[in-house]
């Protein structure tokens, strides 16, 4: 036991990096059981996939944090890159001349906030704020509206799937693999965690930090290149940013000056968790990664369990957050504990104890609070397809989706199948398009049939593909429907590749394009009399 | 003798909180009245006011009544980047508690009509009010307890409740968004008494945060943990007690502001109420004067800055810029004024100012 006391106490900065790294693996590991879905290696890799800018901004973020500083502006510069590149690319720019421009940008933006810290004393958060709302608002100067990316590099970028050997085949391109801005944040990784522990600038960066600004006086007084470092660590910030903007516009084609509204929160929670404290001095880069998981993992949590909304993402986050930094300050007091003058033995017990006081309160209220969410969060009675809603008042039992249904005649040669459920009459309608301008609809009960024409069908599927239904813009969203919300499944198959997306109206969270091909498809099948 | 007397003067006047604002109020309708016609006409209807001045106090309000509890947060050296989700819990929960039928997927046909009905409320509006109120109370005293007991940085506490909030609101609504249709609360955002209603709220909690800061030595505790945190505490004021205090009347003032909003365009929008309104509450504290490190302040200048970004704001309207565009003219005015409140800028004019008199 005293060994293990010893052991920690001797290693106790890397506690919050076990214990992120622990969290992340408890995580996945609870996951892993309760949805078999979840074990699959594809989905573990998607987590990455899905979060890469997050993870190339949460790499800047730490060296900002490092310095004690702060930088609310990543979004804001994420969004901008990703609206200019788009908008260039419209012009017939060159991908590449793009990617660096774009780069040289956000690197000056960052030299910017980063001068006006260092030299004008302005506030980090302050400054970065008044970027972040520079840069959102120049979007808006550049285009009003979302601007879709055509260009071919970005498609190469965004769909060259990089195979890992020995779990994919290499002929047939499937199996496991990985994206090309997933290597690229990696390789980032690598580089800046060289540049944290093994260069001048990175001692500096950490000499900067913590203890409430003294240490920045230290430095100075040291002699070290203070406002010059903390220049360069906005300036590389910027260059994440845009970097991450870049990655963000190849994963969905587009830009527009909303995207990525709130990150820079999950970037700075992101660091938080992996462990690096918001005072500065203390983290590291690589416990980054495992925050960027955290938040990854809880994502697919919620997603695989289904009936929890997608806004319990957040409020998940925040409550770990909370802890994380309930953890740091405890170890920081512990610090001071340490290191701080002698006081007498009954000045510190009663110190000991009104701190052991709150901190018992905090536990409690964390406890209770957890409790209270559990109980809200339990899954209603009946809702066994995981979809259910709102439990109370509920005249009508949702019934499960059959994409059994969808699938049959899929196979049958059907070239479009449309699945809708809920509703306040609970109603479960799937409907499919064939070729030939044959449509079916089978809504449990009765069965209908239309017959369109096959022109009809062709220009359905051709105005589909043209509001990007096989781009990564149509991605599936799930949160639980409200009384009067359905849930849909649409299926498409239009020259050679198919395509499921499902989504919840009702919500903000699905593609708002998505809801243009849903009422395309809804303008062409019949309907059934019972349902409005 | 009558030199220098005058001298003081001048400088009083040009070294009060209140005069920056104005004169940059005073340039912005200056502006406005060269260059946008009939901006200063004002028509009466029914007895009550109507025009772009009245506009500007009117939509300027929400904006007004955060930078009022901002103004102590920030002036006890604290930040509170809540307001906004604190206002989209408050929307929401008095949406609730006007028409919980919204989130029933099925209702008996005696119910159904209420749902639309104008005259009906499920609470009364006192008690809509006031558990409202008592919600957003509760968020900033949690606030204000991190920041003082658990001694989190303010910038960092309030982020949790920042990310959080949002997620609780659309908990609240069950991610729906409630249209409210009980005419009397439009009354809050929409309502006019000669002036706009919601001008007299701005003006009773500025009365309630004058008499509790100039008529108590509440705001001369706050200025002294603003400007030395450790040195009031060795003086015997209650540092902590000072500072939950400021950021729980600092989340009533974001629960009066989500009423506002929610009843000006009466629905509870739980992802759009008071989106980035946190950073038009600081922006308006720092236009009226209060250094973001705490210490002295105005409630008054506050109240003016809010007024400065809404004269912008409509300024620009007026030339066809987009609402979203605007915000990059914020963060330009934005760091111009924190530039000329700055240490190295005033240092600056001071000697060119010396060297002229030399």
């Amino acid at each position: 036991m005293r060994k293990i006391g010893s052991l920690l106490s001797r290693n106790q900065r890397f506690i919050p990096l076990a214990a992120t790294a622990l969290l992340a693996i408890i995580a996945y590991g609870v996951g892993a059981i309760l949805y078999p879905g979840m074990r699959d290696l594809q989905v573990f890799l998607n987590i990455f996939r899905n979060n890469v800018y997050l993870l190339i901004s949460a790499i800047g973020m730490t060296f900002v944090i490092l310095t004690g500083g702060i930088d609310l502006s990543v979004s804001g510069v994420m969004a901008l890159t990703a609206v200019a590149s788009a908008a260039l690319l419209r012009e017939g720019w060159n991908g590449w001349a793009v990617i660096l421009l774009m780069l040289a940008m956000g690197m000056a933006l960052g030299a910017t906030m980063g001068g006006f810290i260092a030299y004008l004393r302005v506030q980090p958060f302050i400054a970065t704020l008044a970027g972040m709302w520079f840069a959102r608002g120049m979007c808006f100067f550049i285009s009003d509206d979302a601007i879709a990316i055509d260009a071919r590099m970005w498609r190469i970028l965004g769909q060259t799937r990089i195979l890992i050997p020995g779990l994919a085949d290499p002929h047939t391109q499937t199996g496991k693999f990985v994206s090309i801005f997933m290597v690229v944040s990696f390789l980032l990784l690598v580089v800046a965690i060289f540049l944290a522990h093994l260069t001048r600038f990175g001692r500096t960066v950490y000499a900067i930090g913590g203890n409430e600004g003294r240490n920045e006086q230290s430095a100075r007084l040291m002699g070290l290149p203070v406002n010059k470092t903390k220049v360069l660590v906005y300036t590389l910030n910027g260059f994440c940013s845009a970097l991450a903007g870049i990655a963000l516009s190849v994963f969905v084609l587009s830009g527009h000056g909303l995207y990525a509204n709130g990150t820079e929160l999950e970037v700075i929670a992101s660091v938080v968790m992996g462990g690096t404290a918001l005072s500065g001095g203390v983290g590291y880069v690589f416990g980054t990664l495992f925050g960027v998981l955290i938040l990854g993992i809880t994502q697919t949590l919620i997603q695989f369990n289904g009936s929890l909304s997608s806004w319990w993402t957040r409020i998940v986050i925040g409550a770990l957050t909370l802890m994380f930094i309930g953890v740091q300050s405890l170890l920081a007091a512990r610090r001071r504990r340490r290191g701080g003058v002698k006081v007498t033995d009954a000045a510190a017990r009663a110190a000991t104890r009104k701190r052991r006081q709150v901190y018992g309160g905090i536990a409690v209220a964390l406890v209770l609070a957890g409790l209270a969410i559990a109980l809200i969060a339990k899954p209603p009675q009946g809702g066994l397809g995981g979809n259910a809603a709102t439990p109370k008042s509920s005249a009508c039992q949702l019934r499960l989706f059959r994409q059994e249904l969808a699938a049959e005649a899929m196979q049958a040669g059907a070239v479009i199948t449309y699945e809708r459920n809920g509703g306040p009459d609970c109603i479960d309608e799937v409907y499919a398009i064939f070729p030939d301008g044959r449509i079916t609809g089978d809504d449990g009960e009765s069965k209908i049939e239309k017959q369109a024409t096959a022109e009809e069908v062709e220009l359905l599927l051709a105005g589909i593909d043209g509001l990007g239904w096989f781009t990564d813009e149509m991605y599936n969203t799930w949160h639980t429907p409200c009384g009067q919300c359905y849930g849909y499944y649409l299926t498409v198959s239009y020259r050679g590749t198919e395509k499921t997306v499902q989504g919840v109206d009702g919500g903000t969270d699905a593609p708002a394009d998505y809801w243009q091909v849903v009422s395309l498809v809804k303008g062409l099948v019949p309907r059934f009399t019972a349902t409005p | 003798m009558k030199q220098p007397r005058f001298a003081l003067t001048r400088r009083k006047l040009v070294e009060s909180k209140l005069f920056f604002p104005l004169v940059v109020l005073a340039l912005i309708l200056l502006f406005d009245l060269l260059f946008v016609r009939g901006f200063f006409s004002i028509q009466t209807r029914d007895g009550n006011l109507y025009g772009s001045l009245i506009d500007i106090v009117r939509n300027g309000s929400t904006v007004a009544l955060l930078a009022i509890g901002m103004t102590l947060v920030i002036a006890t050296g604290g930040v509170d980047l809540s307001v906004g989700a604190v206002m989209a819990i408050a929307a929401s929960v008095a949406a609730v508690l006007m028409n919980p039928y919204v989130l029933a997927r099925e209702l008996p046909p005696n119910l159904m009509s209420l749902i639309n009905d104008p005259t009906f409320t499920f609470q009364p509006l006192w008690i809509v009010i006031g558990v409202t109120l008592l919600v957003a109370i509760i968020c900033g005293l949690w606030n204000g307890l991190l920041v003082a007991y658990v001694r989190i940085q303010p910038m960092v506490a309030t982020l949790i409740l920042m990310i959080a909030g949002r997620g609780i609101a659309q908990l609240i609504t069950n991610g729906v968004r409630i249209q409210i249709f009980y005419e009397r609360y439009s009354f809050i955002g929409q309502g006019w008494v000669v002036l706009p209603f919601s001008l007299y709220l701005v003006i009773l909690v500025y009365a309630l945060a004058w008499l509790l800061n100039r008529k108590t030595s509440i705001g001369l505790f706050i200025e002294s943990v603003g400007i030395n945190s450790r040195a009031s505490f060795f003086s015997g004021i209650g540092e902590k007690r000072v500072k939950v205090l400021a950021y729980t009347f600092c989340g009533l003032c974001a629960g009066i502001a989500g009423l506002v909003a929610s009843s000006n365009i009466m629905t509870s929008d739980a992802f759009n109420i008071g989106m980035t309104l946190e950073l038009d509450a600081i922006l308006a504290v720092v236009i009226g004067g209060t250094l973001m490190s705490g210490g002295r302040f105005s409630l008054l200048a506050s109240i003016v800055g809010a007024w400065v970004i809404q004269a912008i704001t409509q300024s620009m309207y007026a030339f066809g810029v987009p609402a979203f565009a605007l915000q990059a003219i914020k963060g330009v005015v934005v760091i111009l004024v924190i530039l000329l409140y700055s240490e190295q800028v005033r240092g600056l004019l001071r000697r060119v100012s010396v060297q002229k008199e030399a």
